[in-house]
């Protein structure tokens, strides 16, 4: 069963991952991106780790992907692709993503990562979230600061210059 | 005056009723019977009595009255009851047609018009019967350069997420949830972040312009708001220390979390009403602007499927405000049985011969308990589901909390007129997400001082 939905996901995750990249239609891309985007929570799923699940859902699904969309929509797709498409160079790049993938998983898979067998029980968020308050403490706060400077930043861009519009 | 069917013929009439029962035969015995003999075998049969239910068995026992009960409670107890009926979708699509019947009276009466009144009897209650009727019905029209797959998925995947988001709420204690996820608040924001995606497929698919305007304002509108919907919760899962929504409402036995977070609850709301795109903030369906906004070129059937969405979106969200802000289904037990000590210890009757203790059994409610002294082993923890009583008070509670917090959603639609886009993003990005930083620093005041949380007074 964990096999069978195994290679579902990872046939949902790499086709829509080449069908983003080499469909004509850039909606669509972008509704393939999010089906790989999507594979990948459910290979966290998987992993046990529904929490980061959650998270790239939530994230990447709901925010990157809609900014995605709403770019792409904005975009007269006609003025971009007059391109005649070339299908050699098409296949090639599929063949040239296949090999990589077949190579980086043959690396992976003789780097005796079978023989790793291990009954521990998965990661509780709870001990993630004690690990940053207390020993990556610094890395928090780096983040806090960072992600609090961009959303100043994002406030100060948005910002109206109402007065003039009183004025008038 | 028309007559409805001019060439009438008895003959015809009787050749189409016989062709329809001879299709439905043949269908039945070619495709019909076949699928439920194959289905049989996936599905896993439950033990009642020690005997394996078969199929034969079952509807022996339905005929049975002794056996009917715990064929009954078996059904009640399988995934599919909860999926399709009472936490679930039946349960939430029974809430958001009442809600739909309740919010035309209401805003009627509040603008002195009577409002639905000639289907049915009383006060039009078969209006809902008779739209629903004329929305499946109706012709469905697609725009003749829509973009067809996505416009047919788009009202399809809009249910779907907000059926998802209906499983995640819990209604009873015990576990009566369709899906109990240890994250299950963090599954409730990915779930929401998905309906700004179909909205605004759906707007673009349609291929026309007020629909594209109105989704891009949808857009806007659930893309801000997320932000401080997500960070007013944040603070009750402070205190609380779970993402659990079953976790969440236990901890509110003594006291509702609105108590000490009155600002999270009220930024929520407001979020809660711009997520729902209701009015004051129905600027992408502002019908005054640009007709019906992202529904316009719907029609028939589909607009039905998008408007059940959005209800069930409705119900969601109120659930969600009760769970986490109103104590879920805590509240006191209607008629509690008697003591505990009666059942577990007895009364000692002095000078009786023979058994000296005097030990009461109080059947709880047949159908829900599977032992009569449930009650009383829920009380000592003895027990992991729920018994009928707590059940059945619990579910009431959350339902009354429910409807309550349904109808101040309601309620602004007969107030308040819709806000200007610039305003509506101002209070999203200012004041909010300002309010609900307000909000997370009283929680964590209230655990740095020592009041709740772990070793805290309360």
């Amino acid at each position: 069963m964990a096999d069978a939905l195994f290679l579902a996901i990872s046939i949902l995750t790499i086709g829509s991952a080449i069908a983003a990249l080499e469909m004509r239609s850039l909606v669509y891309g972008s509704i393939a991106l999010m089906g790989t985007l999507g594979g990948i929570a459910g290979f966290y799923v998987m992993l046990d780790s529904t929490f980061v699940a959650m998270f790239q859902l939530a994230v990447y699904v709901g925010s990157i992907a809609v900014l995605i969309l709403f770019t792409v929509m904005l975009v007269k797709r006609e003025l971009i692709f007059k391109k005649i498409e070339d299908p050699k160079r098409k296949f090639a790049g599929i063949g040239l993503m296949l090999i990589v993938i077949l190579a980086l998983g043959a690396i992976i898979m003789d780097s005796g990562i079978k023989t790793i067998t291990t009954d521990s029980d998965p990661v509780d968020f709870r001990e993630i979230g004690g690990d940053f308050l207390t020993y990556y403490w610094p890395a928090l706060i780096l983040m806090a600061l960072i992600l609090a400077g961009s959303v100043m930043g994002a406030l100060v861009l948005a910002r109206r210059e109402d007065t003039v519009e009183n004025e008038q | 005056m028309s007559v409805i069917a001019p060439k009438f013929r008895l003959g015809y009439f009787l050749k189409g009723i016989f062709d329809n029962a001879f299709w439905i035969l043949t269908l039945v015995t070619l495709a019909g019977i076949p699928t439920i003999q194959i289905a049989l075998f996936l599905i896993p049969l439950p033990v009642i009595n020690g005997q394996l239910l078969t199929a034969y068995l079952a509807f022996t026992w339905l005929f049975n009255p002794t056996m009917q009960i715990p064929l009954i409670k078996a059904l009640l107890y399988s995934d599919l009851f909860r999926i399709a009926a009472f936490p679930g979708f039946g349960f939430a699509a029974l809430i958001a047609a009442g809600t739909i019947f309740v919010e035309r009276k209401m805003l009627a009466k509040l603008q002195l018009r009577v409002g639905p009144f000639y289907c049915g009897k009383i006060e039009g209650i078969l209006q809902l019967v008779a739209d629903g009727l004329k929305l499946i019905s109706k012709e469905i029209i697609i725009p003749a350069k829509a973009d067809k797959p996505l416009f047919w998925a788009a009202p399809v995947l809009f249910v779907g997420t907000a059926a998802a988001f209906v499983a995640l709420i819990p209604v009873a204690p015990g576990g009566w949830v369709v899906a109990d996820l240890d994250v299950g608040l963090l599954a409730v924001f990915a779930v929401i972040g998905f309906f700004p995606i179909i909205t605004i497929l759906s707007a673009w698919s349609a291929n026309s312009k007020f629909p594209f305007i109105g989704g891009i304002r949808a857009l806007h509108q659930m893309v801000s708001f997320e932000i401080p919907l997500i960070l007013s919760l944040l603070g009750v899962v402070i205190l609380t220390g779970t993402l659990n929504l079953s976790e969440i409402v236990e901890s509110q036995s003594s006291f509702p979390w609105i108590i000490f977070m009155p600002i999270g609850a009220i930024v929520f709301f407001i979020t809660v009403l711009a997520e729902l795109e209701r009015i004051p903030f129905d600027l992408p369906e502002a019908e005054s602007e640009i007709v019906a906004g992202w529904l316009t070129e719907f029609s028939g059937m589909i607009y039905g499927l998008v408007q059940l969405g959005s209800y069930l979106k409705l119900y969601a969200f109120a659930a969600l405000f009760v769970i986490i802000f109103l104590g879920g289904w805590t509240g006191p037990v209607f008629w509690p049985p008697l003591d505990v000590e009666l059942i577990t210890e007895g009364i000692p009757i002095p000078n009786y011969v023979g058994d000296p203790i005097l030990t009461v059994t109080t059947p709880g409610l047949p159908l829900l308990d599977k032992d009569p002294n449930e009650w009383v082993m829920q009380q000592q923890g003895e027990l992991v589901y729920t018994s009928g009583q707590l059940l059945v008070s619990g579910v009431i509670w959350f339902v009354l909390k429910t409807v309550g917090v349904i109808f101040f959603i309601l309620l602004p639609r007969g107030v308040f007129p819709r806000i200007r886009l610039d305003m509506l993003l101002h209070i999203g990005w200012y004041k909010l997400i300002g309010l609900s930083f307000v909000n997370i620093f009283i929680a964590l005041g209230l655990v740095y001082a020592g009041v709740i949380g772990p070793g805290g007074i309360l």
